[in-house]
C-alpha cells in the first residue's frame, strides 16, 4: 500500500506509477470470483430465493463516521465529487462552491438532498461554501492535471447480480483512467471522499476493484482513495489476495445483514 | 420463434457472437412494410408520432417530459465525437470538445428552443464541463467495446430512420456501431444502466427499424445489446420471427401511445 500524506508528489503519479512494473491483464480471476460469491451467498441463502434482493454499496463497507451521514455532510460530498468531474474535463476551477453548484446544477438535481441545499439560509450556505472551497482546494492542488489521453472518466457506475439476482452489487466509482482492453494491467480506480480515512476507506478500495473485475472480466491495476478532508492518498496494485478479501467483505457483510 | 440470448461481457463474446451468426439474409419485403403500414394507421395518430425502442420498451408506463441534461446528451454527443475521432487522431476529450464547440456553433446560428445546441448554449461554463465529462465516459464506454471487436466495424453515422408511409409515424432504430463481418452485417447498441425486463422487445424494435430502413429491407444478422455498467449483453438473431415480433412490438407500443394520449386528454 502506498500512503501519501502531503507528498510533493501529485495524486496522478502516484496513480501511474511506474510504467515497466506492470502486470499482464488478468482476465481470468473474474470467474473465479463470481463462482465463489455465487456459491458462498447460495450457501447462506439456501435453496429458495429472498423476498427483495439485497443492493450492496460503496456505502455498506464504509464504516460509520459521526455525522459522516448527516445531509451538510452528503451535500458536501455531491460538491466535491462535481469538482472532481470539473477537473477531470479540464476545467480550471476557480471558485469551488460557485462552479461545483452550477455543474450539479446542470445535472438536473432531485430529491431530498437537493431540497436541503435548496433550503439552506444564508448564513448556513457560506458554512457549506467555505467548507467545499477548502475540500475543493485540496482536491484540486492534489490531484495535479489529468492528461487527456489517459481516457479519463468520471462517476462510473457498476450493477452486478449474483445468486440468480438475490444480491446486487452496485458501485460508482469517481474517477477512473486507462483502459481494461491493454495486454498489460492498466486501469485505475480512485474514490474521493471527504471523511478521514480508515479501515472502511479500505474496503471501500477493495469493493471497487471486485467489482470492476467482475464488470470489465479484466483486474485493474490500482485501485486508490483520497481524502480531501485530510490531503491523505491510499493507492495499492490489486492482486488475487485483495479480490479474495473482497469477497470476504462482500459474503461477511451479507451474513451481517440477512442475519435474524 | 424469437429468441433472445444472455451473455456476460467477457474478453472475445462479441467475436464469438458474430463468428457464429447465421449467414443466412433476411429481408424485408414491400407487402411487410405495407402490412406494418396498415396497422399502424389502424391504430390512428391525432398527431405525428416517434416510436422507438425506448417507448416500447416503456409503453403503457406513465413517463415525465423530455429534458436535456448531460446524461441525456451524452450519447448524442459522444458518437459525434467518435465519429470526428476516427476521421483524425486526437483524444476523446479532445473530440467531445470539438464536438460541443460545433453544436454551440450551430445554437448561433439557428438553436431552436428545447434543442440540443440552445440547451448548450444556455448552460454555465462548469454545466458545459460537466457535459463534457460525462459525454467523454460514454463514448469511452463505446470505445471499449469496439476496442473488443476484431471484425471490421465503424461507428453508426446515424441512427435508423424510417416514415412509416400514411400512418404519420416515424421510427427511430438506435445504433452506435455497425460490425462487417465477412458477410451481412451486425449491429451494436450500448446502454446505461442494467437490462430491464423489456430490454429484448427493445432491441428487436431496433432490429426491425434498422431492416426498413435499408434500402433491401435487409436485416443485420443480429442486434447486440450491450451495457457496460453491468457487464452485461443480450443479443438478438435477425430471424424473420424476430423481425415480426419487432414490428408487433411496435404497433403495441403505437396503442399505448394513443391510449395514455386518451387517458390524458380525458
Amino acid at each position: 500500500m502506498t500512503t501519501l500524506l502531503a507528498a510533493p508528489h501529485s495524486v496522478l503519479e502516484v496513480l501511474r506509477g511506474q510504467r515497466g512494473r506492470r502486470p499482464p491483464t488478468n482476465r481470468s480471476a473474474a470467474a473465479v470470483l463470481r463462482t465463489r460469491l455465487d456459491e458462498g451467498l447460495r450457501r447462506r441463502i439456501g435453496a429458495g430465493h429472498r423476498e427483495t434482493p439485497l443492493t450492496i454499496g460503496p456505502a455498506s463497507l464504509r464504516a460509520r463516521v459521526p455525522g459522516g451521514g448527516s445531509p451538510s455532510a452528503l451535500v458536501r460530498a455531491v460538491l466535491v465529487t462535481q469538482i472532481l468531474q470539473l477537473v477531470a474535463a479540464g476545467y480550471l476551477v476557480e471558485q469551488p462552491f460557485d462552479d461545483a453548484v452550477g455543474a450539479w446544477r446542470a445535472a438536473g438535481p432531485q430529491g431530498e438532498l437537493h431540497s436541503y441545499f435548496e433550503a439552506l439560509d444564508a448564513q448556513e450556505r457560506a458554512r457549506l461554501a467555505s467548507d467545499v472551497t477548502a475540500h475543493g482546494f485540496t482536491l484540486t492542488h492534489s490531484l495535479g492535471t489529468v492528461p487527456r489521453s489517459w481516457s479519463p472518466r468520471t462517476a462510473v457506475r457498476a450493477h452486478q447480480r449474483l445468486a440468480d439476482g438475490d444480491v446486487v452489487l452496485r458501485d460508482l466509482v469517481d474517477l477512473m483512467i486507462g483502459t481494461t482492453d491493454a495486454p498489460l494491467a492498466s486501469l485505475v480506480l480512485l474514490d474521493v471522499t471527504t471523511g478521514p480515512l480508515d479501515e472502511g476507506a479500505e474496503r471501500v478500495m477493495r469493493y471497487h476493484a471486485l467489482v470492476q473485475t467482475l464488470r470489465t472480466c479484466a483486474v485493474p491495476l490500482r485501485t486508490s482513495i483520497f481524502s480531501t478532508g485530510t490531503g491523505e492518498l491510499w493507492s495499492t496494485e490489486v492482486d488475487d489476495e485483495l479480490l479474495n478479501r473482497a469477497a470476504d467483505d462482500v459474503l461477511a457483510l451479507f451474513a451481517e445483514e440477512s442475519a435474524p | 420463434m424469437s429468441a433472445l440470448t444472455h451473455y456476460r461481457l467477457s474478453n472475445h463474446v462479441l467475436d464469438r457472437l458474430i463468428n457464429d451468426a447465421s449467414n443466412e439474409p433476411r429481408q424485408l419485403t414491400d407487402d411487410h412494410r405495407r402490412s406494418l403500414s396498415a396497422r399502424l394507421r389502424a391504430v390512428g395518430a391525432v398527431e405525428h408520432r416517434r416510436l422507438d425502442a425506448w417507448v416500447v420498451e416503456n409503453a403503457g408506463r406513465p413517463s415525465s417530459p423530455f429534458h436535456w441534461s448531460p446524461s441525456s446528451a451524452r450519447r448524442v454527443l459522444a458518437g459525434g465525437a467518435l465519429r470526428r475521432r476516427s476521421a483524425r487522431s486526437c483524444s476523446t476529450l479532445d473530440a467531445v470538445d470539438e464536438e460541443i464547440d460545433d453544436v454551440l456553433a450551430r445554437a448561433a446560428r439557428a438553436g431552436h428552443p428545447g434543442s440540443l445546441p440552445a440547451w448548450l448554449a444556455s448552460c454555465t461554463p462548469g454545466g458545459l464541463a460537466v457535459v463534457r465529462a460525462e459525454a467523454a465516459t460514454w463514448a469511452t464506454h463505446v470505445d471499449e467495446v469496439a476496442a473488443s471487436l476484431r471484425a471490421p466495424w465503424a461507428y453508426a453515422p446515424s441512427d435508423a430512420y424510417y416514415d412509416v408511409a400514411r400512418a404519420r409515424t416515424t421510427l427511430r432504430g438506435r445504433r452506435d456501431l455497425i460490425v462487417s463481418p465477412n458477410e451481412g452485417r451486425v449491429l451494436i447498441r450500448v446502454r446505461p444502466g442494467a437490462p430491464g425486463r423489456s430490454a429484448g422487445a427493445g432491441l428487436r424494435a431496433d432490429l426491425t427499424i434498422d431492416a426498413l430502413a435499408d434500402p433491401d429491407g435487409l436485416a443485420s444478422r443480429l442486434a447486440v445489446g450491450v451495457w457496460p455498467e453491468a457487464g452485461v449483453v443480450l443479443v438478438v438473431e435477425g430471424t424473420m420471427s424476430d423481425l415480426r415480433a419487432g414490428g408487433r412490438d411496435l404497433v403495441r407500443a403505437a396503442v399505448a401511445l394513443r391510449s395514455r394520449a386518451e387517458r390524458s386528454a380525458a
